[in-house]
C-alpha cells in the first residue's frame, strides 16, 4: 500500500481531535468513541499515548467468509453491509484492533478520508506516500 | 432538551443510597450556564448556612458546562464545587483533561451529591447505568494508583477522578485528581468528598452529544485551528506550557520566595520550562480537544528515591513549590508536585503551607517536636516529605494544618498568623502582590479567597504604574466577570487569552451548539456578576459581616517591603489597600463596609439575597450611585 | 549586521508593527546586541515580553542574536 497513514506515537498527547472529527466526517455526529481509530494511554508509566490506526493490511479481509470486506482499486478495504454475516470473525484477527463494531454487529473500518492527518496538529497521525 | 448539553442530571443521596434521574431543565440550563454557574446557585440555594462543610448538608456538585465534549477550542473542562471547607464560602475548582467530556457522553450535565455513604463508595456512572459501589479496595490509595486500579476494573475507556487518602482524611486543602496528575485543586472540594465517603466517579459515556449545528461548528473550529496553529504563541504553549513563565516572574520581581519573605529566587534558571524540557519531559499531554497541549508529562528521578511520574509542574506548583520552599532544582520541585498529587492535596495550598511552616521552623516558632522529631528546612525534599505525610495523616501538629491556616497559625504561636500568605484561608497563587497592587486587590476581593484566576493583573499594573492604587479597581472588576465565563461554560481560556480567539468566536460556538440564536456576551457578563453577588452575599451569610472585615491578607503584605530582587522596597500600608477596597466597592455598587447593596441585589434579579442579607442586617448602604455598568475593559497602553 | 525575524502575537503585535507576514518582523541589528537592545531600538517595551523563544529554546533578554536567528517573543499570560 504506497499511501498510509504515518503514525508518530512520540507526537501524540492524547488530545482525541483525530477521534472527535472521524465520528463526525463518517457518522455526522459528535461522539468519539465510534471512530475508527483508537488511542492507547499508557499511564502513569512510561507516559505515553500509541495511535492505532488501519495500515489496511487486509487481514480482516482474509479472514471474511463472505467475501463482505475487500479492497478498493487503491487499496483501501471497504466493508459491503449487505455481504456481512455478522460472524464476527473478522474482529479478532486486526492486528491493530481497530475494526470497530457498529450496533448491527456490521464492522466499520477507516477509509482513508484523512480527516485525522487534517486536524492532528502535533505530527503524530500524517497522510504519507 | 437543549442541544449542546447532555441532556440528564443525577441527584445522589450517599445517606439514602439512591441516585435519582431528571432530565436538565432548559430554562436553569440557560440562565446558569453550567460549570460554576451551577455550582454556586446550588449551593445558595441548598446549603444550610450553618452547615458543616464536611457534615452531610453540603453538595458536592460537579458540572461539565456546554463546551465540554464539543469539537471546539479546547471543549474539556469540568467544574467540581461545594461549600469549601478552607474558606467556609462558597467554592469551586475546574479540572481539564477528559472528565467533563465523558460525562457530556453519558448524557449528564450536573451530578449533586448530599448526605454521608455509610462506607466507602464510589460512583460509576456507565450512560443510563449508574451504580453507587463499594470502594473500600481504592480507599487509601493515592490518586494515581486508585485511578489506575479502578481503569482495570471498570476499564481502561473509563474516565475517573477521585480523592487521594488527604481528601478521606478531611484535610481541608484536599483536592480532586483525574487524568494521572491533573486536578481540581483549589478550595479543598476534595475534602468534601472525602467527608461524604466518596472516593470516586467513573464515568463511561458511549452517546452521540446533541449538537444545533454541527456542521457550521466544525467549519468554524477548523478555521480556528488552522489560524491559531500560525499564531507566534502557540508554539511556545504547546512547548513549554505555563512553566515558561518562572523567569519573567522573577525578572518582573513578583515571584514568592521563601514564603513570600521576598519576590526574587536567585536559583530560577534551575527549575523554569527550559530544564522541565530539557530534563525531564516524557509527553506533552493535551486536554480533550485541545491542540495548545500545554501539558507536560514528566519522569523524575531523584538519587535516594524512586523513578515517579507527574503532570507538571505547571508555573503555580513551580512557584509555590519551587523558590516559595526554597527548591533549586527542577527534578525536586517534581518530586514534590508528585508528593502532593499522590497524596490528594492542592500543590498551591500545600505548597504555601509547606513554606510556611518552613519559615516558622527558622524562626524558631515550630519545633523539631512538633515535627515528631523533623526538621523542616528550605529546600529539603526530607523534611517536605515528612511534612506532606503528617499533613495528610494528620499526625501532631499536621492535623493544625490540616483544619487551614488559621487554626495552624493558632497552634504554632507567636504572631505566626502575619506569616499565613492568604486571603479567607485560600493560599496565595504563586505572585506577590505589593509590587502589584491590583494582584493585591485581586486576592483580596475574590470570591474563593486568595486565587489568581478571577482576575489577573500583573502586566496592567506595570503597565498602568505599579505605585499606582487608583483607578484599577473597576478594571479587577470587569475581569472578575469575564473570566468566570470560560468557568460557566467550561472551555479554557488559554485560546481567548493567549492566541486571540475573540469573545464573539467563543459566543458563536456556543450558539452554534445550543442553538441559542440570542447569545451575547453581555448575558454571560451579567450572569458573572450575578454569580459573583451571589457569592458574596452567601459568603457574608455564612460567616457574619461586615464584608470588608473578611477582604484582608496576612500583615506581611501591608507591613512589609520587599527586601530583595527587582521589586525591592516595594510596600504597601493598610491605607493603601484600603483605599483600594473603598474604590472597589464604589466600582462593585457595594456599601463600604463591603456588603452588597440592595440596589445591585434588585438590578441583578437577586431577591432572595436580599431578603437574605436584610434579615441579618448585613445590607450594605451605597455611598455613590450605583455605577451603570460595573467593571471596565483595559486595553494594553499602546505605544 | 545580523538578520532577525522576530514573531508576537497577542498584546506584542501593536509593539511589533510585523512587516514580514502578520506576526513578523525583519530586523537588522548590530552584531553582539542584545535581545533586549534590539528590542528596545525597535520600541518593543522588553518589560511586556514574558518569555522569548530563539530557534525553539528559551532565552532570557541579555541572548545575543546570529544572523537569521528566528526569535518568538510571548506576552505574559493574558490578564486583560
Amino acid at each position: 500500500m504506497p499511501v498510509r497513514i504515518q503514525v508518530t506515537p512520540e507526537a501524540c498527547t492524547g488530545c482525541r481531535l483525530c477521534r472527535q472529527i472521524c465520528t463526525i466526517e463518517k457518522f455526522g455526529e459528535t461522539n468519539p468513541r465510534r471512530s475508527r481509530l483508537r488511542i492507547e494511554a499508557m499511564f502513569p508509566a512510561p507516559g505515553r499515548y500509541v495511535p492505532h490506526v488501519c495500515d489496511q493490511c487486509g487481514d480482516c479481509a482474509d479472514a471474511c467468509p463472505t467475501g463482505a470486506i475487500s479492497p478498493r482499486d487503491d487499496g483501501v478495504y471497504v466493508v459491503d453491509d449487505e455481504l456481512c454475516s455478522q460472524c464476527g470473525a473478522c474482529f479478532d484477527v486486526c492486528p491493530e484492533e481497530v475494526l470497530m463494531k457498529g450496533d448491527d454487529d456490521v464492522p466499520f473500518k477507516c477509509d482513508f478520508c484523512w480527516a485525522c492527518t487534517e486536524v492532528c496538529n502535533t505530527g503524530a497521525l500524517v497522510r504519507a506516500e | 432538551m437543549v442541544p449542546g448539553f447532555g441532556g440528564n442530571t443525577l441527584r445522589i443521596d450517599l445517606s439514602g443510597g439512591t441516585v435519582t434521574r431528571a432530565p436538565l431543565d432548559p430554562a436553569f440550563a440557560r440562565a446558569w450556564l453550567g460549570g460554576r454557574g451551577y455550582v454556586d446557585k446550588i449551593v445558595y440555594d441548598e446549603v444550610p448556612r450553618g452547615a458543616d462543610p464536611l457534615g452531610p448538608e453540603n453538595r458536592l456538585v460537579v458540572t461539565p458546562g456546554v463546551f465540554s465534549g464539543h469539537f471546539a477550542p479546547s471543549g474539556s473542562k469540568c467544574c467540581f464545587g461545594a461549600v469549601s471547607p478552607l474558606t467556609n464560602g462558597p467554592g469551586d475548582s475546574t479540572v481539564g483533561g477528559h472528565f467533563g467530556p465523558e460525562l457530556k457522553f453519558a448524557g449528564y450535565d450536573l451530578l449533586v451529591f448530599e448526605g454521608i455513604a455509610a462506607s466507602p463508595t464510589y460512583l460509576f456512572v456507565d450512560d443510563d447505568r449508574v451504580e453507587l459501589r463499594d470502594a473500600s479496595k481504592y480507599w487509601g490509595q493515592g490518586t494515581m494508583d486508585a485511578e489506575r486500579m479502578l481503569k482495570e476494573d471498570l476499564g481502561e475507556d473509563v474516565e475517573v477522578a477521585c480523592i487521594g487518602p488527604a481528601g478521606e482524611n478531611l484535610v481541608t486543602c484536599a483536592c480532586i485528581g483525574h487524568d494521572y496528575g491533573r486536578q481540581a485543586g483549589r478550595c479543598g472540594i476534595g475534602a468534601v468528598m472525602g467527608s461524604k465517603r466518596l472516593k470516586a466517579i467513573a464515568v463511561r459515556g458511549t452517546k452521540a452529544l446533541p449538537v444545533h449545528d454541527l456542521p457550521a461548528l466544525k467549519a468554524s473550529t477548523l478555521e480556528i485551528m488552522k489560524r491559531t496553529a500560525q499564531h507566534p504563541n502557540m508554539a511556545p504553549w504547546q512547548k513549554f506550557g505555563t512553566a515558561m513563565f518562572i523567569g519573567w516572574s522573577n525578572e518582573h520581581g513578583v515571584y514568592p520566595a521563601h514564603n513570600f519573605q521576598t519576590t526574587y529566587f536567585e536559583p530560577y534558571a534551575g527549575i523554569d520550562g527550559q530544564v522541565l524540557v530539557d530534563r525531564l519531559l516524557v509527553s506533552d499531554k493535551a486536554c480533550f480537544g485541545c491542540w495548545m497541549n500545554c501539558g507536560k508529562y514528566s519522569k523524575v528521578s531523584l538519587p535516594g528515591r524512586d523513578t515517579v511520574y507527574v503532570e507538571g509542574p505547571e508555573y503555580e506548583t513551580g512557584s509555590l513549590c519551587g523558590g516559595n520552599c526554597g527548591f533549586e532544582q527542577i527534578e525536586q520541585v517534581a518530586y514534590v508536585n508528585w508528593l502532593f498529587d499522590r497524596a490528594g492535596i492542592d500543590t498551591m495550598t500545600g505548597g504555601g503551607m509547606a513554606a510556611f511552616a518552613m519559615e516558622c521552623y527558622e524562626k524558631g516558632l515550630v519545633t523539631r517536636d512538633q515535627l515528631e522529631g523533623h526538621e523542616m528546612r528550605w529546600g529539603s525534599i526530607e523534611d517536605l516529605e515528612h511534612f506532606v505525610d503528617m499533613l495528610t495523616g494528620r499526625r501532631g501538629i499536621g492535623d493544625a494544618f490540616a483544619r487551614g491556616y488559621a487554626a495552624a497559625a493558632a497552634e504554632i504561636g507567636g504572631g505566626a498568623e502575619r506569616l499565613t500568605c492568604q486571603v479567607k484561608g485560600q493560599g496565595m497563587s504563586g505572585y506577590d502582590g505589593r509590587p502589584s497592587p491590583a494582584m493585591l486587590l485581586s486576592y483580596m476581593t475574590a470570591d474563593i479567597g486568595a486565587h489568581h484566576n478571577r482576575s489577573w493583573t500583573i502586566t496592567m499594573d506595570e503597565d498602568l504604574g505599579r505605585d499606582v492604587l487608583t483607578g484599577k479597581a473597576k478594571v479587577v472588576v470587569h475581569l472578575q466577570h469575564i473570566r468566570p465565563f470560560f468557568d460557566t461554560v467550561s472551555c479554557c481560556r488559554l485560546f481567548w487569552g493567549e492566541v486571540d480567539v475573540s469573545d464573539e468566536e467563543h459566543i458563536e460556538a456556543i450558539r452554534q451548539m445550543t442553538g441559542w440564536h440570542d447569545f451575547t456576551l453581555e448575558e454571560t457578563l451579567l450572569l458573572s456578576e450575578r454569580i459573583w453577588n451571589l457569592n458574596r452575599a452567601h459568603y457574608i451569610e455564612r460567616n457574619g459581616g461586615p464584608g470588608r472585615k473578611h477582604d484582608y491578607p496576612n500583615a506581611r503584605f501591608y507591613e512589609e517591603a520587599v527586601p530583595t530582587g527587582p521589586s525591592q522596597g516595594a510596600r504597601l500600608t493598610l491605607e493603601d489597600l484600603d483605599l483600594m477596597l473603598d474604590e472597589y466597592y464604589v466600582a462593585r455598587g457595594w456599601g463600604n463596609d463591603g456588603n452588597p447593596s440592595r440596589e445591585v441585589l434588585l438590578d441583578l434579579g437577586l431577591d432572595a439575597c436580599v431578603a437574605n442579607l436584610e434579615r441579618e442586617g448585613l445590607i450594605g448602604s451605597l455611598t455613590a450611585p450605583l455605577p451603570p455598568v460595573r467593571g471596565e475593559r483595559y486595553k494594553p497602553k499602546a505605544f | 549586521m545580523v538578520t532577525v525575524l522576530i514573531k508576537a502575537g497577542g498584546s506584542l503585535t501593536e509593539y511589533l508593527k510585523p512587516d514580514a507576514d502578520a506576526y513578523t518582523r525583519r530586523v537588522e541589528a548590530r552584531a553582539g546586541e542584545t535581545l533586549r537592545q534590539i528590542l528596545e531600538s525597535i520600541a518593543v517595551p522588553p518589560g511586556h515580553v514574558a518569555a522569548a523563544s530563539a530557534n525553539g529554546s528559551l532565552v532570557a533578554l541579555d541572548y545575543v542574536p546570529k544572523d537569521g536567528d528566528a526569535i518568538t517573543l510571548v506576552p505574559p499570560v493574558q490578564g486583560g
